[in-house]
């Protein structure tokens, strides 16, 4: 079967880098699933969910809070601006920060680029929450399963 | 105990206490030289590939009509951004990054009118300040820079300013760190961007990451989402706080190694100082004991 070579590095380090079948990505038009052979194709990222199959079948989720993707026939590098894995989120402390944003968004606004800030912060925050769930409800069900 | 060799021991106690302090800052500059290495190579990774997306994107687009890429006729004004250290005890650290900023000043622009400074970090600002340049900011350097946010107001402003025609060319002097024996100070352009010249950070990788290279021009179509210019209008400006971002990181390597080597060549020396004293201090001592025996022998002779 044909598969891509994945890149996700954010400043601090190189998260994923490995060959996979497919990708999916939340772009700033829309999400778009990546699969091989892939038109060449620069794009903005929105904070949202990152979904990986590997070539070994199982699925990856991340969640990331913008950036960039670059398509290239071989490969796909995603530069985000932060990214983690579902297992590394605490749910908690995500809700927490999302909750402290609203907060502040609510009591004091001064000004709109503070305004996009935590607007930004929000949603990032919910892009997270959204995968930590999503990963914890998949791993109960395996956990059923097995 | 005669007077010489008392002063001498009380220099090679405080030679020893110098020492030691010496010696325990040297261990911290390891420590903290360790941090800044792992995350300079860390966000190699990131600046490098980001570099390459807009080495492919220029290729596709008619780049040179976007405001960051178009390089005036003449260039009347220019402005560096110096990031420096906040602390001193770093050898020629700081000193080598000031003189190479003006030498290239110097050589570079001979044409140029004016050279404004930006400076970042405490020590480039005292230093430069002595050779009547005009400075028009200071940013306030961490003492570790954790994310990029933290240089965020740096390239917000040299952005506006570059758009607003105030200055005709930015450069970066920083210094980059090659190994912990080797680092070099770099004066570098950051705009308008200069799409041709490899203008990586980072020697390190300039070796190793030639290995794939991929031919954009190849592919009959490059598709932009949204558009072509909202793409580079977002993507520009990323470019330039990771190339800033990256830089700092470089020159926060390169200080604490420089810091540590320094740091060892005191200790060292304070080693050498120590055996030269303690042999002067044992031939004074001896010196005065040989004396005192020539004035007993010298008694006793007296007395028969």
């Amino acid at each position: 079967m044909k598969d891509l070579k994945l890149k996700i590095v954010t400043p601090e380090k190189i998260l994923f880098e490995r060959r996979i079948l497919q990708v999916s990505v939340s772009t700033v038009l829309g999400e778009i699933t990546i699969l091989p052979n892939h038109i060449p194709l620069v794009s903005q990222l929105i904070p949202g969910e990152i979904v990986v199959k590997t070539d070994q079948g199982e699925e990856d989720l991340m969640a990331v809070s913008g950036g960039f993707v670059e398509i290239l026939p071989d490969q796909v590098v995603i530069l985000a601006d932060t990214a983690e894995r579902a297992e590394e989120i605490d749910e908690e402390r995500a809700e927490a920060a999302r909750l402290r944003a609203e907060e502040v968004l609510k009591t004091k606004v001064a000004d709109a680029e503070g305004f996009a800030m935590f607007t930004a912060k929000i949603e990032k925050e919910l892009a997270r929450l959204k995968v930590a769930r999503k990963y914890k409800k998949k791993g109960l069900r395996t956990g059923q399963n097995n | 105990m005669p007077q010489a060799s008392r002063d001498i021991q009380r220099r090679i106690k405080s030679v020893k206490s110098t020492k030691k302090i010496t010696k325990a800052m040297e261990l911290v500059s390891a420590a903290k030289m360790r941090k800044a290495v792992s995350k300079v190579l860390a966000s190699r990774a990131y600046s490098d590939l980001v570099w390459d997306t807009v080495l492919h994107l220029v290729k596709k687009v008619e780049a040179n009509k976007h405001p960051f890429f178009m390089s005036p006729k003449k260039v009347s004004k220019v402005v560096v951004v110096l990031i420096s250290t906040n602390r001193g005890l770093c050898g020629s650290f700081n000193t080598q990054l000031v003189n190479k900023v003006l030498e290239s000043i110097r050589i570079h622009h001979p044409e140029t009118t004016s050279t404004d400074i930006i400076t970042c970090g405490t020590k480039g600002r005292d230093e430069i300040r002595r050779y009547k340049v005009n400075l028009i900011a200071d940013f306030r350097k961490e003492d570790i820079t954790n994310d990029s946010e933290d240089i965020r107001p740096i390239a917000h402003m040299i952005t506006k300013d570059f758009l607003a025609k105030r200055y005709d060319k930015v450069f970066l002097a920083y210094t980059d760190f090659m190994s912990s024996l080797k680092q070099a100070p770099h004066v570098k352009q950051l705009l308008p961007i200069v799409p041709e010249i490899d203008a990586r950070l980072g020697h390190i990788t300039h070796e190793k990451g030639q290995g794939e290279k991929i031919n954009v021009e190849s592919f009959s179509e490059f598709i932009f989402e949204p558009g072509r210019h909202d793409v580079l209008d977002a993507f520009l400006p990323r470019l330039l706080e990771v190339q800033i971002y990256q830089s700092v990181l470089e020159s926060e390597a390169s200080e604490h190694s420089a810091r540590m080597f320094a740091m060892r060549n005191a200790t060292d020396a304070a080693s050498d100082m120590i055996d030269e004293l303690t042999l002067a201090y044992n031939q004074a001592r001896q010196a005065g004991i040989t004396g005192e025996i020539a004035e007993i022998a010298a008694g006793s002779a007296a007395l028969e």
